[in-house]
């Protein structure tokens, strides 16, 4: 499966918010309620289509147990999205996002793009973050904001998208440079640096990329 | 739960101390022979072994002593001396019979490697194929680790001072190998594997402090740095394609897993790690739980120890732990035959047997672990019936704890394995409709729904009143396929009173005859139903039309009647944008519609009008119904202008052709609507000429009886015998019209007197004087006639006479010939001449070159001729009785062509066959009696 772009996610936030679902949710497209804690960092990959182009998007999911904050930090860099997931029935979750936001901020690249996720809008009776708080919450920070349901799929295929269009957007900003892998942004083998990159980089990038995709 | 941070646990694995061989001989170093066949010792390896590896069928040890010893499945161990002191690193290959070992043979770092071929032997033991000192540069240095790779071209040997030598081409051999150093780095190495996908092999090293990999198919050997802390000895293994032909690194926060190009999950395991090995989708991992520092663990590692030691099997795709258990000092871990071994500093071996499938299940089912236990037998290849017996345990454990939203979705798993109705009737007892509807939708989506199911969902759907789901299931499967009866959905929807639904199924569906019975029968919708026939191509149209049309037509019997005329004349489906579907329109048979117009005379009428009117070759039964309508109009009706013109009209259509052939039910049809003039017309179609008498004489219409017979005398003149005897019957004062008729038989002479006069003889009324007239002229034309008679007989008589002379002279008398003129020259005779009987001269040359034969007088030739053809023809005649009897019938005069019959001689050969005579003799005899005949006929005529 060739695909002209990989973006690589990492999906944050307090343990329990639903990260791990989330992912299930976009990658196989099911729901398993009971859902065992997440060891380390887990991994899923699926393929997009943004402005007709295949991107695959690698979404490390990580666990959110403070114990294992040292280990998921590793992960941040050479991410280009972040999801940052909290628990709208949960205020605390919501409370930490600032030492999340702090973390990713820190270990990441400056150009990431991170989204806030408010899950588990299907359970509206236990709401303890309103809607507007995380809006304003985004706002703030400079994040895109969206409430999801991994339970009813709600959102969540949106979520991830909505990222990669803004990544996609970015790249084609020049914001991001392609080339650096640690930025999270791979072009994909057998992948042709079109127009869509800017035609001064083309030139230089191209032998590395023929480089590349000849000794994988 | 957020305190319990590892995997669930569970005993999938059964722990066994690897026991003596029966019958053991006491081969093995250590064991001592067994006393008695019962008790069996528990197998015992050598002391000091340091390395192992596995492969080829035998566990593989190296010993302290420079002893490698094999232990083969049947537990018999062998061994022999490959090096002077010890041996300290073994790598058995797994798809060759190759061993490459490293060892000392003198003290002093001075590691050697061997490279063994265990198929050959040298002298009893395995033939040692190559030996090469392993020196990473000028320095001799401790070698810490040893890989080669299955094609046998590569082999990378790792040292304590943080260098890799490379080994490329072929290992076995001195000469077509060469060895480089790959890397130099700081820390020691740990760990080395080679890793191949597709044509490209990488090489992971994994120091006490990084990773990398490099790809050593290629020139140059690119590197990348992968992470920045390793793991101790043996801490590394390298994964099977479940987890991607991942490098894994015990690390002893974590373990790592390694992409060649990046870094991959990581699996936050506790414990100071002492071994990672990798068996068959399980990786293992021994570690304590005292945290050391990695650098003394590497030092100490030869070193005795007895500490506890945790041996945890981890299932990395399903994300348990699959076996865990504390081990006394373990040496290493080695999976062969199928099951893992564990060895330990004391020399037994612990046999890890995996247990089977349907055990590990049957674990999980007894804690309602069902998910796990799906995705375990997923990762276990497990046949789809036994997961679809999982999925069925699953929904009973969530069925019987009231959890019917979860059951049913693991049901619906189980559709195509499991007995649908085994699900249906647990949620029917429950009264779970929308669990039934979802299980019964997905049933049907997967095609294996039958009728009953149908029947069921499409009752779920009524009874919950969810339209919209019904249409849903209707409407979106209807496009591409259907999964279910549509006859049963049908009969189901209309029963429960959904009939728009049942509608739009038959409809798309095309079962006609439905759509028309819940239309008529249910909604009483008669414009739609007709407009639906309208649409429909012909032959169903046809039949429906009779089906239905009595019902439509006392609905609705305008758009009928319109729908019947299209049916009858040049038929066409009313679809709409397919104008040019089948040019040439069939057409029915119009009369078989009329009895749908039962009680409706002006439909029909209508009806029958149009057609007789658009279509001129309809079948007989539609004019004669019209016909019969057309009566019954004109009977009922009381206005005489309007009667006038309904009279007009039956007239016309009498009159228009249609009833030549079969009047019959035309003139009943007249006859008991008293139709006279209908009834004297089809009389006179049909050359009855008798019945309109009859039905003038009924009438006593005498005029018209004249009338008749002036008019039809000259067809049958029995007419005229009729008419006479009508009027002689009658009492009343009739003489002008027995005069009348009279005059006409007199004329035609169309009954003999004698009849004439018996025939007025019955009545009483008619007197001598009516009858005098005809008598009297009859009489004068008899006796003109006798005397006509008498002078032709007198004149035949004399004419016979005369020739009769004339052949007795011809006979008897000479002949003078005295002409004197040629008969065909006409000029003066002369010699030499011809002269004839006749008195026909001529000149022989005239008489040459004209006559025929010499016999006959050209002159008098074609006269005889002539003559001889009539004969003849006669001749030929006499025979053909049919004609004579023709003639006989059609003659006014019988008498007379018997007669001519008799003339032509029909019953001469009867005499001359009673009296045969010499054929000569009767061929002239009867050629003069022709003669004479013949004579007699001419003059006749």
């Amino acid at each position: 499966m060739t695909y002209a772009y990989l973006f690589k996610y990492i999906i944050i936030g307090d343990t329990g918010v639903g990260k791990s679902c989330l992912l299930l949710q976009f990658t196989d497209k099911r729901f398993q309620p009971v859902h065992d804690l997440t060891i380390g960092v887990e991994f899923g990959a699926r393929m997009v289509n943004i402005d007709g182009k295949q991107i695959k998007l690698q979404i490390w999911d990580t666990a959110g147990q403070e114990s294992f904050r040292s280990i998921t930090r590793s992960y941040y860099r050479g991410a280009a999205g972040a999801l940052l997931v909290y628990d709208i029935t949960r205020r605390e979750t919501f409370n930490h996002l600032t030492s999340w936001l702090e973390d990713a901020r820190q270990h990441s690249s400056s150009n990431m793009v991170i989204m806030l996720i408010g899950n588990k809008s299907d359970l509206e009776s236990r709401r303890d973050v309103k809607r507007e708080e995380g809006e304003a919450f985004a706002r703030e920070h400079g994040l895109i904001f969206m409430e999801t349901s991994a339970k009813t799929a709600c959102n969540v295929e949106e979520a991830f998208i909505n990222t990669a269009k803004e990544i996609y957007r970015k790249i084609q900003q020049g914001l991001f440079d392609v080339h650096n892998e640690a930025n999270g942004i791979k072009i994909g083998p057998q992948q042709c640096i079109s127009s869509s990159v800017g035609p001064s980089t083309s030139q230089r990038n191209s032998g590395d990329v023929e480089s590349n995709s000849g000794c994988c | 739960m957020a305190a319990y941070l590892q995997w669930r646990r569970f005993v999938f694995f059964d722990k066994e101390l690897v026991k003596e061989p029966l019958g053991n001989d006491g081969a093995a170093p250590g064991s001592a022979p067994t006393s008695g066949p019962t008790a069996s010792k528990f197998l015992c390896l050598p002391p000091g072994i340091t390395v192992c590896d596995s492969g080829r069928g035998s566990l593989v040890f190296g010993d302290m002593e420079g002893q490698i010893w094999f232990l083969p499945r049947s537990l018999q161990l062998t061994g022999f001396q490959a090096y002077k002191l010890r041996v300290t690193h073994l790598y058995q290959l797994k798809q060759h019979n190759i061993l490459a070992s490293v060892g000392e043979d003198e003290e002093g770092i001075n590691p050697l490697v061997k490279i063994w071929n265990l198929e050959k032997r040298d002298g009893g033991n395995p033939l040692c194929t190559r030996i090469f000192p392993a020196i990473p540069g000028t320095e001799p240095t401790v070698v810490s680790c040893l890989t080669v790779h299955e094609n046998l071209n590569f082999m990378a040997i790792g040292f304590t001072d943080g260098s890799v030598t490379l080994n490329k081409g072929d290992i076995t051999r001195d000469r077509h190998s060469k060895t480089q150093i790959l890397h130099k780095g700081n820390y020691p190495v740990t760990g080395l594997a080679f890793r191949q996908t597709g044509k490209t092999t990488h090489l992971f090293v994994v120091t006490t402090e990084n990773v990398q990999s490099y790809i050593v198919s290629g020139k140059d050997y690119p590197r990348v740095e992968l992470d920045t802390h390793g793991c101790g000895l043996r801490c590394s293994a390298l994964s099977d394609p479940s987890q991607d032909l991942q490098f894994i690194v015990a690390g002893n926060e974590c373990v790592y897993l390694y992409q060649p190009d990046e870094r991959g999950p990581c699996f936050a395991f506790e414990g100071h790690k002492l071994i990672a090995h990798w068996f068959r989708g399980y990786l293992v991992i021994v570690s304590r739980d005292q945290k050391v520092s990695p650098k003394s663990e590497f030092t100490s590692r030869l070193s005795q120890s007895s500490d506890k030691q945790i041996l945890n099997i981890y299932d990395l795709c399903n994300k348990f732990i699959a076996y865990s258990a504390v081990f006394e000092d373990v040496v290493d871990v080695l999976a062969e035959w199928g099951s893992l071994y564990v060895l330990t500093r004391d020399g037994r071996v612990h046999a890890l047997q995996e247990k089977d499938t349907q055990t590990k299940l049957e674990m999980l089912f007894k804690k309602n672990l069902f998910e796990m236990a799906i995705n375990l037998a997923k990762s276990q290849h497990l046949d789809s019936d036994g997961l679809a017996q999982i999925f069925m345990q699953y929904g009973d454990h969530l069925y019987s704890k009231g959890n019917h939203d979860g059951a049913v979705q693991q049901y619906i798993r189980t559709i195509g394995k499991l007995e649908p109705s085994y699900v249906i009737r647990k949620f029917l007892d429950a009264q779970r409709i929308h669990n039934l509807t979802a299980y019964l939708q997905t049933l049907h989506r997967q095609s294996l729904a039958n009728a009953d199911h149908t029947t069921l969902l499409l009752n779920c759907y009524t009874k919950l009143k969810d339209s919209s789901k019904l249409e849903e299931f209707i409407k979106t499967k209807s496009e591409s396929e259907v999964h279910f009866d549509v006859e049963t959905a049908i009969k189901v929807l209309r029963q429960a009173g959904y009939y728009s639904h049942a509608l739009y199924l038959a409809e798309n569906h095309a079962h006609h005859e439905w759509y028309l019975k819940i239309q008529l029968e249910d909604i009483k919708n008669y414009q739609e139903a007709l407009r639906y026939i309208g649409k429909l191509p012909f032959e169903q149209a046809e039949s429906n039309m009779k089906r239905y049309g009595k019902i439509l037509m006392h609905h609705i019997p305008e758009q009928m009647t319109q729908l019947l005329k299209g049916l009858c004349t040049n038929y066409r489906p009313s679809l709409e944008g397919r104008g040019d579907w089948e040019a040439s329109g069939c057409r029915a048979n119009s009369e078989e519609f009329i009895p749908i117009f039962a009680n409706n005379p002006r439909e029909l009428k209508a009806f029958l009008e149009h057609m007789s009117e658009v279509q001129p070759d309809s079948p007989q039964g539609i004019y004669d119904t019209l016909l019969e309508l057309q009566l019954q109009n004109w009977a009922h009706e009381k206005d005489p202008q309007v009667k006038e013109k309904l009279h007009v009209e039956a007239i016309s259509l009498l009159k228009s052709g249609r009833f030549c052939d079969v009047f019959d039910k035309a003139l009943v049809l007249c006859q008991m609507h008293d139709f006279q003039d209908g009834v004297l017309y089809l009389y006179e179609q049909g050359k009855l000429y008798q019945q309109i008498m009859h039905y003038h004489m009924q009438h006593e219409q005498y005029r018209q009886v004249i009338a008749v017979c002036e008019r039809h005398g000259e067809q049958d003149p029995s007419l005229w015998e009729q008419a006479l005897s009508y009027f002689a019957r009658k009492e009343e004062d009739c003489k002008e019209y027995v005069a009348a008729v009279l005059k006409h038989i007199e004329n035609k002479n169309l009954m003999p007197p004698l009849l004439v006069v018996q025939t007025l003889a019955h009545n009483s009324t008619a007197t001598l004087s009516v009858i005098r007239d005809y008598l009297v002229q009859k009489l004068q034309k008899q006796s003109q006639q006798i005397a006509q008679d008498e002078l032709q007989v007198r004149r035949y008589r004399e004419e016979t006479t005369r020739i009769r002379q004339e052949i007795q002279e011809l006979k008897a008398s000479p002949k003078i010939f005295q002409k004197t003129k040629c008969s065909i020259c006409n000029s003066a005779l002369e010699l030499p001449s011809v002269h004839f009987l006749c008195g026909h001269s001529f000149h022989q040359h005239c008489f040459e070159s004209y006559s025929e034969s010499d016999a006959d007088c050209p002159t008098c030739l074609p006269e005889n001729r002539k003559v001889m053809d009539m004969i003849r023809a006669q001749e030929q005649k006499r025979d053909l009785h049919d004609q004579f009897q023709h003639q006989l019938k059609c003659s006014n005069d019988s008498f007379s062509v018997i007669a001519d019959y008799f003339g032509r001689g029909v019953f001469n050969k009867l005499t001359l066959l009673t009296d045969p005579p010499t054929s000569r003799l009767t061929a002239s005899l009867e050629s003069g009696l022709q003669r004479d005949l013949l004579m007699h006929s001419r003059r006749g005529t």
